[in-house]
């Protein structure tokens, strides 16, 4: 008796879990295939004729608002970000990863000040390196550049494919490298052949935590960018608060600009999950 | 000339000398045990001649070269590892072929190779499996054909057999030996196994603390160890090491009994030393025997075909006595089926003094025998 | 057994290059290296900023006041109304978000089709720019027609004004921020839990034990190396939050939501003044990084002891 009504709590709990994360994504998504006569209607329903027009709008980057057509390129922030997430990743990845492999396997001086200092300013606040950053780059021409923000990125992916990288390799034994050595292949030969291959599930959980933190990051773009290179965070908020854009279009662009990162993290829900927990708790 | 010389090697972490001041030769062909007890630093010393580890001090010398400093692919070293080391992602031909592979070997022969050296350690039937689908005793003759198809001119062995099961051990013990002959190779082969090192090995060197306490060969480190230590990791259940004080000209005192000294140990006792009887060495008796200890039968274990006792002097001194299980002991007179082992009873051990060993008290340096000449001490 | 037999194996002798042992880690990091440089100048500058007195206004007043920015800091009430607010959402928000991830991961905990379910669904928000999240729930919260306004209204707060009003734009904020960060707090718990052997739970419920007591002397002090990441992780990001409130509400209504970042934003952007806005930044940077020096000396212990586990 009470047992089943603990066990009707728990589901009725869940329901509630479920409803408030899940429920803003849905209504959204909703939203998106609403024209602006159903979202304004009160009480707001979910049963509706969906249509396409918001994203035929955005895409075509055609916008009919109250005052006249308008001309946004919110696609373009959308290739903005895909371009900059992509490039960052595998810049991190380029570099990240050999420098995992160093502080992994050798306990050399300097190293350790290194990872703390990475680790310390993983946490400072951005703005702080931003500002003076922005006199640097524009002396640099460097401001408003896609080069010049994957550089900037890095700031974030980088210590995350170290830290996340770097205890996949301390979990690589030095016995199988050695074996490797031995059997007459080189140092290069043997990272690529042994190192990388049996690091490759923390290579791969940090090169997505790193694209979506890329992807979802504001404030750099914001500061170090103009239209023509902010990504699909900035680029929203531009148009939300842009006046009389019609709301379902509004929700089109939100909805276009979350779905890369949740069907990346449905697909790979396994090695996200280990990267969080391990750039959490193992570093 | 010595194949493999290693010279003065020292190698410390965090001031801990882990390898002080080591010197051995190996000839070629040779199969020589490197013997000790865990943390003794015998994988340290396999690293450095692999070059995986660098030492601080000393020089490596293989067939003529010093290969110190040389990267470990450049060095002609095969090496099996305890844990097998074998590449995951690899099947076992894989596995076995990546030694062929580094030396850009034409396809044809590196097939007929691997398939060779997999027919010689019996799993060409498992050789398209990967590591995780083979048996231990597999993964184990996988790193051994592996170390051994790019015939190289030294092969390391780091206790190959401490993870597969004893069967498997067994039949290795006898293969290995026939295996590495037929190819003259120069083995290094580390184990904590004392028989595995007396089977395997042409000589055994023993480490402690850094260095090579002895050198020799099975017979010799069983038979003359050089200290009590030696003495105590060959040899199961271990010697009896009974503190010994010389009481007058012949006699020993023993677990607070005399026992005679014999003629030519005379000189070698001054006062106290530590005297080194081995199991087999202590007869047990029912009957009181002229000379020897009385015990109480604490304990009776059977070790394969023999029986193992712990046995008690009055004064606590505890002795191992192992006899081969057919013997058996008389039955005192009135109580036929009192077998040795049901509870504590009465006995007396005679301790074959003739074949003791005799060490010095604070070192737990053998005394020097006047009879044979002390070699190989060192 | 084989009949073939080959002719011994060619020694290749190698010439090429190669790198010493000692030299090759230096050039591993390197890129790490250079990362580190290329946060260190900027940081410098950064220091330097705020010891002088910078207006992009004014340049030709610029020069060197020392702690002249600090000073007129900490003698305005509008810094001290930041370090409040920032205060106030940082404890919000890490005090419901741990509560809630605990709750939410103690229910997951026992694996079912609707647990598993449900832990892949709440990544979800955790995989939306906070910055998008922000402004997905200023639609929602539309006072025309957002359907949080709706529903609100059904309860009877017919004026309820969200981010658009002074008494609850930090609770509309805060909102957000749970929304986006709790499954972070309870996914870590859920491995966590996940990961904890099963035998001091079983011996306890055979012995009776009662419920509170398996909670708060069992449990929580084996999830505590969780809680006190998880913790100080959130605190550090929401100390420094920017991207919800700036996407939310820009600061406002008037000055309501104007933490240290969004604060330091404003200084240097709208009103011009770098060396008050780097002045600001100082105060949080040494705030972070006493957190986070308190965070490494737990994460050396925690990690130490992971691998000593291992």
């Amino acid at each position: 008796m009470s047992s089943q009504l603990l066990r009707a709590l728990r589901i009725v709990l869940m329901v509630m879990v479920g409803l408030f994360f899940l429920f803003p994504l849905l209504w959204v998504v909703l939203m998106s295939f609403m024209t602006n006569v159903d979202i304004l209607r009160s009480p707001p329903s979910p049963f509706f004729v969906p249509t396409l027009r918001n994203y035929l709008a955005l895409i075509s980057g055609h916008l009919s608002t109250s005052s006249g057509n308008v001309q946004i390129d919110y696609m373009h922030n959308l290739l903005n970000s895909v371009i900059l997430s992509v490039c960052s990743v595998v810049v991190s990845l380029i570099l990240g990863v050999p420098a995992a492999y160093a502080f992994a396997r050798y306990k050399f001086r300097g190293g350790e000040d290194m990872a703390f200092t990475l680790l310390s300013f993983r946490f400072a606040p951005p703005l702080l390196v931003l500002l003076p950053l922005l006199g640097y780059f524009q002396t640099l021409h460097l401001y408003d550049t896609y080069f010049g923000l994957v550089w900037v990125y890095q700031l974030i992916t980088l210590p995350l494919v170290l830290w996340i990288v770097r205890g996949y390799f301390e979990d690589v034994s030095e016995d199988i490298e050695l074996a490797y050595r031995l059997d007459g292949h080189g140092w290069l030969a043997t990272f690529f052949k042994i190192s990388i291959p049996l690091a490759r599930p923390g290579i791969a959980a940090a090169g997505l935590l790193s694209f979506i933190f890329a992807w979802n990051n504001f404030i750099f773009a914001l500061i170090l960018g103009s239209s023509d290179v902010q990504p699909v965070t900035v680029g929203a908020l531009a148009f939300i608060t842009a006046s009389g854009i019609e709301y379902g279009q509004i929700a089109a662009a939100l909805v276009l600009s979350v779905i890369p990162t949740l069907v990346l993290a449905i697909f790979t829900q396994r090695y996200l999950v280990e990267g969080l927990s391990l750039g959490a708790i193992k570093g | 000339m010595a194949y493999l010389s290693v010279e003065a090697l020292s190698k410390a972490y965090r001031r801990n000398e882990v390898i002080r001041d080591l010197s051995f030769e190996v000839e070629r062909g040779e199969f020589l045990v490197v013997f000790g007890p865990s943390g003794a630093g015998k994988t340290v010393l396999l690293r450095l001649i692999a070059g995986m580890v660098l030492p601080d001090r000393g020089r490596v010398v293989l067939g003529g070269a010093d290969i110190t400093r040389d990267a470990p692919d450049r060095r002609d070293i095969g090496m099996a590892f305890q844990n097998f080391a074998l590449y995951p992602h690899m099947t076992a031909y894989e596995n076995i072929a990546s030694p062929l592979r580094s030396r850009g070997m034409a396809r044809a022969e590196l097939d007929g190779r691997v398939h060779g050296a997999a027919n010689l350690l019996r799993i060409d039937h498992v050789i398209t499996h990967l590591p995780k689908a083979l048996s231990n005793g597999q993964k184990q003759r996988t790193a051994l054909a592996r170390a051994l198809v790019g015939e190289p001119s030294m092969l390391l062995l780091d206790d190959p057999l401490r993870n597969v099961d004893a069967k498997v051990r067994y039949e290795m013990r006898l293969e290995l030996p026939r295996l590495l002959r037929a190819r003259d190779t120069t083995v290094i082969y580390v184990t904590q196994d004392y028989k595995e090192a007396m089977a395997l090995g042409d000589r055994i060197a023993v480490l402690g603390d850094g260095r090579f306490t002895q050198i020799g060969s099975p017979e010799t480190i069983y038979n003359r160890p050089a200290d009590s230590r030696i003495a105590r990791l060959f040899g199961d259940p271990p010697i009896n090491l009974l503190d010994a004080r010389r009481d007058g000209a012949a006699e020993l005192r023993v677990a607070s009994n005399s026992v005679a000294l014999p003629v030519r140990r005379s000189n070698t006792v001054a006062s106290d030393c530590v005297l080194g009887v081995r199991p087999e060495d202590v007869a047990v008796s029912l009957e009181p025997v002229a000379g020897a200890v009385p015990v109480e039968i604490d304990a009776v274990t059977p070790l394969n075909d023999r029986q193992v006792m712990l046995l008690r002097a009055d004064d606590g001194t505890e002795i191992f006595a192992s006899r081969p299980q057919s013997e058996q002991i008389e039955p005192s007179a009135g109580n036929a089926h009192d077998g040795i082992g049901r509870g504590r009873r009465r006995a007396w051990a005679t301790l074959d003094i003739e074949r003791a060993h005799f060490f010095e008290t604070r070192t737990g340096a053998r005394l020097a025998e006047p009879a044979l000449r002390p070699e190989l001490a060192r | 057994m084989d009949a073939v037999t080959y002719p011994p194996i060619e020694r290749r002798q190698k010439g090429r290059f190669t790198v010493s042992a000692r030299v090759l880690p230096y050039l591993l990091s390197m890129p790490a290296l250079l990362v580190c440089i290329g946060i260190l100048v900027p940081f410098i500058t950064a220091v330097l900023y705020s010891l002088q007195r910078y207006n992009l206004a004014f340049p030709m007043g610029r020069r060197f006041i020392w702690f002249g920015n600090f000073v007129s800091l900490f003698r305005s009430s509008s810094f001290w109304h930041t370090v409040y607010v920032s205060l106030a959402y940082t404890v919000l928000t890490v005090g419901v978000e741990l509560l809630l991830g605990l709750g939410i991961a103690l229910l997951l905990w026992r694996r079912s089709l609707i647990t598993n379910l449900l832990s892949v669904l709440l990544i979800l928000p955790l995989m939306v720019a906070p910055a998008i999240a922000a402004l997905m729930w200023k639609l929602m919260t539309n006072s025309n027609f957002g359907v949080l306004s709706y529903l609100v209204s059904l309860l009877g707060f017919h004026d309820f004004r969200w981010g658009a009003s002074p008494n609850t734009a930090l609770f509309t904020v805060v909102l957000v921020d749970v929304w986006v960060y709790t499954p972070f707090i309870a996914i870590l718990l859920l491995a966590g839990l996940r990961g904890l052997p099963r035998q001091p739970f079983e011996a306890a419920e055979l012995d009776g034990v009662p419920g509170t007591f398996v909670f708060f002397r069992i449990l929580l002090p084996m999830l505590l190396p969780y809680l006190l990441t998880a913790s100080l992780f959130r605190m550090l990001d929401s100390i420094q939050q920017f991207d919800i409130i700036y996407a939310m509400t820009q600061g406002g209504p008037g000055d309501t939501l104007l933490v240290f970042q969004v604060q330091a934003y404003l200084q240097a952007f709208t009103f011009t003044d770098v060396g008050r806005s780097s002045a600001i930044l100082m105060v949080l940077w040494a705030i972070t990084y006493a957190l986070t020096t308190v965070f490494m000396k737990n994460w050396t212990r925690l990690r130490e002891r992971a691998h000593g586990m291992a």
